[in-house]
């Protein structure tokens, strides 16, 4: 068992990631439509990536805080209906360090939070997929547009530490489009199970292994 | 098998829809009567009475590779599989798809290859390889194609990134290298909208002369 299970639901992009061979020690890839009660038992963290079944994951809602009860650590990104907050579409502008390289989706950072710390702002995001109007009442925020609107937020009000976002640095790692997100992805996974991958990640191209 | 003439304005298909909203785009559109078929826990797919399966971008690969078979039966008995997505598992008969970062994004051309069916009428290749300037931005990996298939379309390393196979099934299978196509992009009047429209359109003609 890796300490951090990656909810699959189906997508290349989130088997790629995971079966890199310097990811796929630490990620376990769970299908979303088979996961059954107690499977999240004894994992450390779980990623619920970009590109999820929101309605599958509406269901799976009780068994994944329930990790966070336990004291464990859930990291969410991308367009997620299913939590105790109100997310919203925005347009998503991915050519903005070629057009406006002084001007990043995410204006203001904190970068002292260890999934941030040590990161340039180019690293700290490439792009968004929309906003959250509505947090926890608890929650820390960690990023917003330039608009002072929520890209990445934190809370610790169901036990352990979720941290949720817009950007999606487990798909575009997967993707391999965007070439730095070694630094964002390598801190998240520190912050996630203690374990620091190292390197740059490289795709060894199995295919059929989750049929 | 409904055969549909070249004349008729509707054809009949399923698009996957994975719980991330890519259907919708793909819904009341004019050419097609598309319905969606929702993955879920125990997913089954009836294509007895359609003409398409589109697979758009996103799509679930585990439920898609424990349908293989009846896919396999419709596209024995003439239908057409549109496919834009990478598919992970091995559930289009003949072809794989491969996943690298063997090459830059920016080093990516593309070059036609052959093209008897017209897949690439009016498409601006060039708007395929770059958008906004940045270069690698549509499809991720390269399909290696069964033999016998056509490449339409591939790469700087000449790896196929178009395959339109006629000759593995019965039926027709049209294929990107996980580059997205679709109607949606009509209202994206950039170039590269412009050429992922009409790469669309073209991949329904193949339906058309089915």
């Amino acid at each position: 068992m890796a300490c951090i299970a990656m909810i699959y639901n189906g997508v290349w992009s989130h088997y790629a990631v995971a079966n890199a061979p310097k990811y796929r020690e630490i990620l376990d890839l769970l299908y979303v439509h088979d996961i059954k009660a107690g499977d999240l038992d004894g994992y450390q963290a779980i990623v619920v990536p970009f590109q999820s079944h929101q309605t599958a994951m509406k269901a799976l809602k009780d068994d994944v805080f329930s990790v966070l009860a336990r004291g464990g650590k859930v990291f969410v990104e991308g367009d997620s209906t299913w939590l105790d907050a109100t997310w919203e579409d925005r347009p998503v502008n991915n050519y903005w360090w070629v057009t406006d390289p002084g001007n990043p989706p995410a204006a203001q950072t904190d970068y002292s939070h260890p999934v941030y710390s040590g990161l340039i702002p180019r690293h700290a995001c490439w792009h968004t997929h929309g906003i959250y109007t509505a947090v926890p009442v608890s929650a820390q925020v960690i990023q917003r547009n330039g608009a002072g609107e929520i890209v990445t937020w934190e809370t610790s009000e169901y036990g352990g530490k979720l941290l949720v976002t817009t950007l999606d640095p487990l798909v575009e790692h997967g993707v391999q489009q965007i070439r730095h997100l070694d630094n964002y992805v390598d801190n998240l996974v520190n912050w996630l199970c203690d374990v620091r991958p190292q390197g740059r990640v490289e795709i060894d191209w199995r295919i059929g292994l989750a049929a | 098998m409904t055969t549909t003439s070249i004349n008729s304005p509707l054809l009949r298909g399923t698009v996957v829809s994975n719980g991330i909203g890519g259907e919708n785009g793909y819904l009341g559109g004019p050419d097609v009567d598309f319905c969606a078929a929702e993955i879920g826990a125990h997913f089954t797919l009836d294509l007895s009475s359609v003409d398409i399966l589109l697979v758009p971008n996103g799509s679930d690969n585990v439920a898609l590779g424990r349908v293989s078979v009846p896919i396999r039966t419709f596209l024995d008995r003439g239908g057409t599989l549109i496919c834009c997505d990478g598919w992970v598992t091995p559930w289009v008969p003949g072809n794989e798809w491969v996943m690298s970062n063997d090459h830059r994004t920016i080093d990516v051309r593309y070059r036609l290859v052959s093209d008897r069916f017209g897949v690439m009428n009016g498409v601006d290749i060039d708007a395929l390889t770059y958008r906004h300037g940045i270069s690698g931005w549509w499809a991720c990996g390269y399909i290696n194609a069964a033999p016998g298939a056509d490449v339409i379309l591939e790469d700087s390393w000449g790896r196929p990134i178009i395959v339109v196979d006629k000759v593995t099934t019965g039926g027709t299978i049209a294929l990107t290298a996980s580059g997205p196509i679709g109607p949606w992009a009509g209202d994206d009047t950039s170039p590269s909208g412009i050429a992922i429209n009409r790469l669309y359109d073209n991949f329904l003609k193949l339906a058309r002369v089915q």
